[in-house]
């Protein structure tokens, strides 16, 4: 995997790239899903459909998208799942978050490949994912439930945008903290590379592991 | 209908028995809605199944198909027992007063006096009232085919009792014929329980509760009723409730049968039937040896008590078949020649529709114009039909659609081999539709109705007046040419139309409605008409060859003044739908028959709410808001019987003589294939002069062959006989062909809904799918469970879904038995019997 | 299908003024369908699909008279039949003429996310504009009537428009046109309220039905389509009448605190992330001593 790309000298590489590639799939059809999203959500953002390519193709889009959307984060969780348990670790990471929130990372203790944040995302884009599936195929074919079950439509109607809502804050966050908060964040994601300093600092027993065997699979958390 | 569409919203009580308006007269079943809905009027449906008719009524009563005289005969008893009867009417206006003769015997054992059995026929000669003195012709309503005329005459002077307490009289003979209709002879042989059914008389005869004559009930029906082998006792029992309660003459009453085409009514009226000419003359007979002699026959004396009067309207009769002949013959009909009688065919026997079928089935008759009808189709027992099309030479089918006559020879069941042998020639005629031909028609409300063409016929379909002419004109140049047996009633009938081989029907309505050929004064009017106007009416017609007229009841549809069918006027002033100006409606452009007896012996209207007609002191003559059915000046005090039609000038509780093939009152018979015997006369269960069909093809089946299901036919409001499983739209409401089963009956046979089942008689099997309802629920009839089932018409093997092979392609007349009712010759399709299985 | 030229008094999904919304409604428009003269002739079906131009399509017999199973995205008018084993008056078909109901309240507006695909009239009728429609099928979920239908071809959704184009040009709706009994009526809503009211009063004195009465359902404002019942007190028994129909919970639910909830949260975390970035700046790897980032980092 890592024989894909090549790591400048002081670096190390975080992301493969399937692992990227899955990433952006799943980020760029979220970001069309949650644009096309608003724009049924709220009649304020229904120009946002418009901007899209009009109405009827933001609805069509998106229950397509939606598919392909699903598809990339069954992927991840292929690729991820194993590394996404909580750890011990995640654990007092967590009680160290307002510390994290901060920037008082000193007190922040250093974790594995994800952190618990990281992990969080992770389980909350697949459930959310899975659930925003079910009921998203109730809405795509609203014409195939029959009437007797017609609460399925209902529940799929409070369950969609509700999912969408949790995503929507998750989805903010991870924009935050990858643009924003933690620098190199992007290039890791983009070119799969971090500073040693980057990986020692926020996913320091994952460096270690991987600085001790860089072919050491990424099989645990 | 004795009344109109329009009338029954005067009604205050309907019952609707054999016939199904919801469903097959959407349209004028408004009507009894507005009656429900502006007078609380009570419906009362009886039917073998829970129709749309019944979703609206206040009471449903499911009856067996058949048991309707033990019903209505039921209704009658409870009537007199309870004293719900007209008796000022009964006594003045009906024969309910006239003594019958010694000898007369009352059916207790399911025969009237005079039966011979060698025959199966009556010597109706008891069947007549006391009283001296006797004309001609009141032998009136003589069937052909029966092979009874009887000779003895009415008596002109008839005995009576206007008590009504002599034990011969009508009444008490009536009251004794019905005697044994008690309510649970009603439940064993209909089925409807006892508290149902005395629930429903009650309901009915409320309407005269206390002698109060205010209020007034109609009984409407349709084929339901006609299509037994006692069909026209069915409606005469329905008369008879009619007239003992008061009802007939009166807005809101009457005996009114729903046609089920638009213009059946036209087509009867006129004589497209084999024993009428047009205006219901009676056809000439091979005794009848000349106009004299047909005359005498067919034209009525008075036969009333001393005192009364009666007007007598056939009387006239010399008028009617004169201008008939001059209408027909033109200058060639003169005294001297007996206005061409000669040339009017003399009918030897019966021709009605199974008649002709079954001669062509026996190889006599050798070919067949089908106009206008799908004659595979509508008959009874369709596998004789098409096999005896099989063995004729040629037949002509002029249809809209290729039908299933004009493809008899495809029918399911046929092998290709088959096809092979079949040498009749057809030829396929395209006709035009409805909306392409201009014309009137005739409503049940005997309304003639002026339409125009909506668009001209499509491609190579042509007018049937246009073929009908075609032909007749190249069959008249062969007589010219060639000459022949008989060419004159041919090369003489008048053919004066502006164009010849093109008649417009206008030209044919004005022949109709008839002219004088002679300038005319009446002298009562003060009015002249010139010689060639038309006819103002039918009161202008003469017996001496100077009018001419093809119809003498719809003489004054085009007069001078142009159709009057054609007119559209909407003022009502009467408010009580009389309507006028809209349309004509024959006899005379009177919306309600008999409207005299709408009024007490003293010409004031029964209802002063409802004023169709009355005696003016003022003016000395009747007037209304209708046009009066009487003799215009005839005084109250003189006593002149409403019924001008009757001899009697009174209506016929009793139908004297010769009236009636199978008796002067009805009795309840089985249908032909029955569940039970008659439990009145076992020994004599079915009408006892009916004669059964006797080819190969025409068989009977019994409970003991295992035909032990009651099975009865009808239509559905979607579909219009066998033409919209053409079209796409009636398609889509009604797909396919089913059978309604009872839920009971089902669950017997473990069949689901929608599942495809077979129904068998002893003629043929029909395959469709189970509509299992709890519409039809099982019966218990003489002690015994049985069940009923019941299956629309329309479906064949022709249509949008048939082509396709995607329905089930057979017939529901695959299973009718060819047997027929005595007196109008209509098949029994509604009710025999059948057995249901799984396909 | 028509913009009939009605002022209009709400849209979907639409920001902003909607011209008729403050508007005093000279009348609103009434159907009224007595069920008890309905003979389920079907006059109504046909008339419904020849003015609105739609053909035949392909059914099948399904132990009914009733030509489908509910109404389709192109027959927006069924009769539909119920043979019904009444304890009093034993076995009754009932037939009901069912067809958007034209709510006061209408679910399907509530639910439709699509601006000015669905409109409300001043006179009561609910439209649907098919140029605006975006076949996302919400009106399906937000209707208790089972009203809206999609169509596979042309990814829209229809229903009756209580021909608004005969009504704009002073007609009656075809269905009350083809109506032979007159168990169907056209008129403002008093004046339909009042004949269905006087009928349902002679049901109850006359024919002994003594719990008829007028459906106008309560739980959405009332209806533009309204029934005469020989038993108002339980609708369902006519082909599944609900007998309070209302805006799905979650509909309503979703549509107002859940949207509001979740602007204030989209709108309350964006600036939140703001504050903070205001407040703590990025994560910072070089300086990584005990030194807190200053504000203006």
């Amino acid at each position: 995997m890592s024989e894909d790309t090549r790591v400048p000298p002081g670096n190390v590489l975080r992301y493969s790239f399937p692992e990227r590639l899955v990433h952006w799939l799943a980020g760029f059809s979220y970001v069309y899903l949650m644009l096309t999203g608003l724009a049924f959500w709220s009649p304020w953002l229904f120009w946002l459909a418009f901007a899209l390519g009009g109405g009827t193709i933001s609805r069509e889009l998106h229950s397509w998208v939606g598919l392909i959307f699903v598809v990339a984060v069954l992927l991840m969780f292929r690729m991820w799942h194993r590394q996404m348990h909580e750890t011990a670790v995640d654990k007092e990471w967590w009680d160290a978050i307002p510390h994290y929130i901060r920037n008082e990372d000193e007190y922040v203790p250093t974790v594995g490949r994800f952190n618990g944040g990281q992990k969080l995302l992770f389980w909350g884009f697949l459930w959310c994912g899975l659930f925003l599936l079910l009921s998203g195929l109730i809405l795509w074919f609203p014409n195939w439930v029959p009437w007797n079950l017609r609460y399925l439509r209902y529940i799929a109607v409070i369950v969609h945008p509700s999912l969408a809502l949790i995503t929507i804050g998750l989805f903010i966050i991870h924009v935050y903290m990858g643009l924003a908060m933690e620098r190199g964040a992007l290039i890791s994601m983009t070119r799969g590379y971090v500073t040693i300093a980057f990986a020692k600092r926020y996913h320091g027993l994952w460096y270690n592991r991987v600085a001790d065997d860089p072919s050491a699979k990424n099989e645990t958390p | 209908m004795t009344n109109g569409w329009i009338d029954i919203k005067n009604t205050d009580m309907m019952l609707i028995m054999g016939g199904n308006p919801a469903e097959n007269h959407p349209c004028g079943f408004k009507w009894a809605i507005e009656a429900k809905r502006n007078r609380n009027a009570k419906m009362i449906v009886v039917d073998p199944r829970f129709t749309r008719t019944a979703a609206t009524a206040d009471q449903f009563l499911q009856i067996r198909a058949g048991a309707d005289i033990a019903f209505l005969g039921g209704m009658i008893h409870y009537a007199i027992e309870n004293n719900r009867i007209a008796r000022d009417y009964l006594v003045n206006y009906t024969n309910a007063s006239f003594i019958i003769k010694e000898g007369f015997k009352l059916p207790e054992d399911g025969l009237y006096s005079g039966f011979d059995p060698a025959t199966k026929t009556y010597d109706q000669s008891t069947w007549n009232y006391e009283g001296s003195g006797g004309g001609s012709g009141n032998s009136s309503g003589t069937k052909l085919g029966t092979q009874v005329t009887s000779p003895v005459p009415l008596p002109a002077n008839v005995t009576h009792d206007p008590t009504l307490q002599n034990p011969r009289c009508v009444f008490q003979l009536l009251r004794q014929q019905y005697s044994r209709y008690t309510p649970e002879v009603v439940e064993r042989i209909t089925g409807i329980p006892r508290d149902q059914f005395l629930k429903a008389a009650d309901l009915f005869t409320s309407i005269r509760k206390d002698g109060d004559m205010k209020k007034a009930a109609t009984i409407i029906y349709a084929v339901g009723w006609t299509q037994h082998t006692f069909g026209t006792q069915i409606i005469r029992a329905a008369a008879i409730i009619q007239l003992l309660m008061g009802n007939v003459g009166r807005a809101g009453g009457g005996v009114n049968a729903l046609r089920g085409h638009s213009n059946i009514q036209g087509a009867t009226d006129m004589g497209g039937i084999f024993d009428n000419l047009p205006g219901y003359l009676k056809v000439p007979k091979p005794v009848d040896a000349d106009l004299a002699a047909y005359l005498k026959r067919i034209t009525t004396t008075s036969s009333k008590p001393t005192e009364w009067q009666s007007f007598n309207y056939w009387s006239n009769t010399p008028k009617f078949v004169v201008s008939f002949l001059k209408s027909l013959y033109g200058d060639t009909a003169t005294k001297e020649n007996d206005f061409a009688f000669d040339y009017l065919p003399k009918v030897d026997r019966n021709y009605s529709w199974t008649q002709i079928w079954d001669s062509m089935y026996r190889g006599t008759v050798k070919g067949m114009f089908a106009f206008g009808m799908n004659g595979v189709m509508i008959g009874p027992n369709t596998h004789k039909n098409i096999d005896a099309l099989k063995k004729a030479d040629w037949l002509v089918v002029g249809e809209i659609y290729p039908d299933e006559t004009s493809e008899f020879w495809k029918a399911p069941g046929t092998t290709t081999d088959e096809m092979k042998n079949i040498k009749t020639t057809v030829y396929r005629l395209p006709c035009a539709g409805f909306a392409e031909k201009d014309g009137s028609m005739t409503n049940s409300a005997r309304w003639l109705q002026w339409k125009n063409a909506a668009v001209p016929p499509p491609g190579d379909a042509r007018l049937d007046q246009d073929i009908l002419a075609q032909i007749f004109l190249a069959v008249r140049d062969l007589y010219k040419k060639e000459g022949g047996k008989f060419p004159d009633p041919v090369l003489n009938l008048t053919w004066a139309y502006t164009d010849p081989l093109h008649p417009s029907l206008s030209d044919v309505a004005r022949e109709i409605n008839g002219k004088t050929l002679v300038d005319l004064t009446d002298d009562t009017l003060k009015q002249t008409i010139k010689a060639g106007q038309q006819l103002p009416g039918f009161a202008w017609l003469k017996d001496d060859g100077t009018t001419s007229c093809g119809n003498w009841i719809y003489s004054g549809s085009w007069t001078e003044a142009g159709s009057q069918m054609a007119r559209r006027g909407t003022e009502d002033p009467s408010g009580m739908g009389v309507y006028p100006n809209w349309g004509w409606s024959w006899p005379a452009n009177r919306r309600v028959l008999y409207n005299r007896a709408s009024c007490d012996v003293d010409g004031k209207p029964w209802d002063p709410t409802r004023r169709q007609v009355w005696w003016s002191e003022a003016a000395q003559k009747w007037v209304g808001n209708d046009v009066p059915d009487f003799k215009l000046d005839s005084h109250p005090k003189d006593h002149m019987g409403p019924f001008i039609m009757n001899p009697e000038g009174v209506g016929r509780i009793f139908g004297p003589l010769a009236a009636f093939a199978d008796g002067p009152f009805p009795e309840h018979y089985e249908p032909i294939e029955s569940p039970i015997e008659n439990p009145l006369h076992p020994m004599q269960s079915n009408n006892p002069v009916v004669k059964k069909f006797t080819t190969a093809a025409d068989k009977y089946g019994t409970p003991a062959d295992g035909f032990t299901i009651v099975c009865t036919t009808y239509r559905l409001t979607e579909q219009y006989h066998y033409w919209t499983k053409n079209n796409p739209m009636n398609v889509q409401l009604i797909p396919e062909p089913f059978i309604e089963i009872p839920v009971e009956l089902a669950n017997d046979l473990g069949i689901e809904g929608s599942e495809v089942i077979k129904v068998t008689s002893a003629r043929g099997t029909y395959i469709a799918k189970a509509f299992v309802t709890k519409r039809i629920k099982p019966m218990t009839i003489d002690g015994k469970k049985v069940y009923q089932i019941g299956l629309p018409i329309h479906q064949g093997f022709r249509g949008i879904k048939e082509d396709e092979e995607r329905n089930a392609r057979t017939p529901a007349n695959f299973l009718t038995p060819t047997v027929v009712d005595p007196n109008a010759f209509t098949p029994e399709s509604k009710g025999f019997l059948v057995k249901v299985e799984k396909a | 299908m028509s913009s009939a030229g009605f002022e209009i008094r709400a849209i979907s999904g639409h920001a902003g003024p909607v011209p008729g919304a403050g508007l005093k409604r000279e009348f609103e428009v009434c159907k009224l369908i007595d069920t008890t003269t309905c003979i389920g002739c079907k006059a109504c079906e046909v008339a419904c699909l020849e003015w609105n131009g739609y053909s035949f399509s392909e059914t099948k017999f399904d132990n009914s008279y009733q030509t489908m199973p509910e109404t389709s995205w192109n027959y927006w008018n069924l009769i539909k039949f119920n043979e019904h084993e009444d304890p009093d008056h034993g076995l009754m078909l009932l037939m009901r003429k069912d067809q958007c109901m034209h709510c006061e309240e209408p679910g399907c507006l509530a639910a439709c996310p699509a601006d000015n695909a669905i409109v409300q009239y001043v006179n009561g009728i609910v439209d649907f504009q098919q140029e605006h429609c975006i076949g996302c099928g919400y009106c399906i979920s937000g209707c208790p009537f089972n009203i809206p239908k999609f169509s596979p071809d042309a990814r829209k959704v229809f229903k009756c428009t209580l021909c608004v184009d005969r009504v704009s040009e002073g007609l009656e709706p075809a269905c009350i046109k083809a109506c032979p009994t007159g168990c169907l009526h056209f008129g403002t809503k008093p004046e339909m309220k009042e004949l269905a009211e006087t009928r349902a009063e002679q049901l109850r004195e006359h024919s002994g039905f003594a719990n008829a009465g007028v459906y106008d359902p309560a739980g959405i404002s009332g209806t533009h389509v309204i029934y005469v019942l020989h038993d108002a007190s339980n609708p369902e028994n006519y082909g599944g009448l609900p007998s309070n129909p209302r805006i799905p919970w979650t509909v309503q639910l979703w549509k107002h605190p859940l949207k509001w909830i979740g602007n204030l949260a989209i709108v309350g975390g964006l600036l939140g992330l703001v504050v903070h970035y205001l407040r703590f700046g990025p994560k910072t790897l070089e300086e990584d001593k005990q030194k807190k980032p200053g504000a203006g980092q």
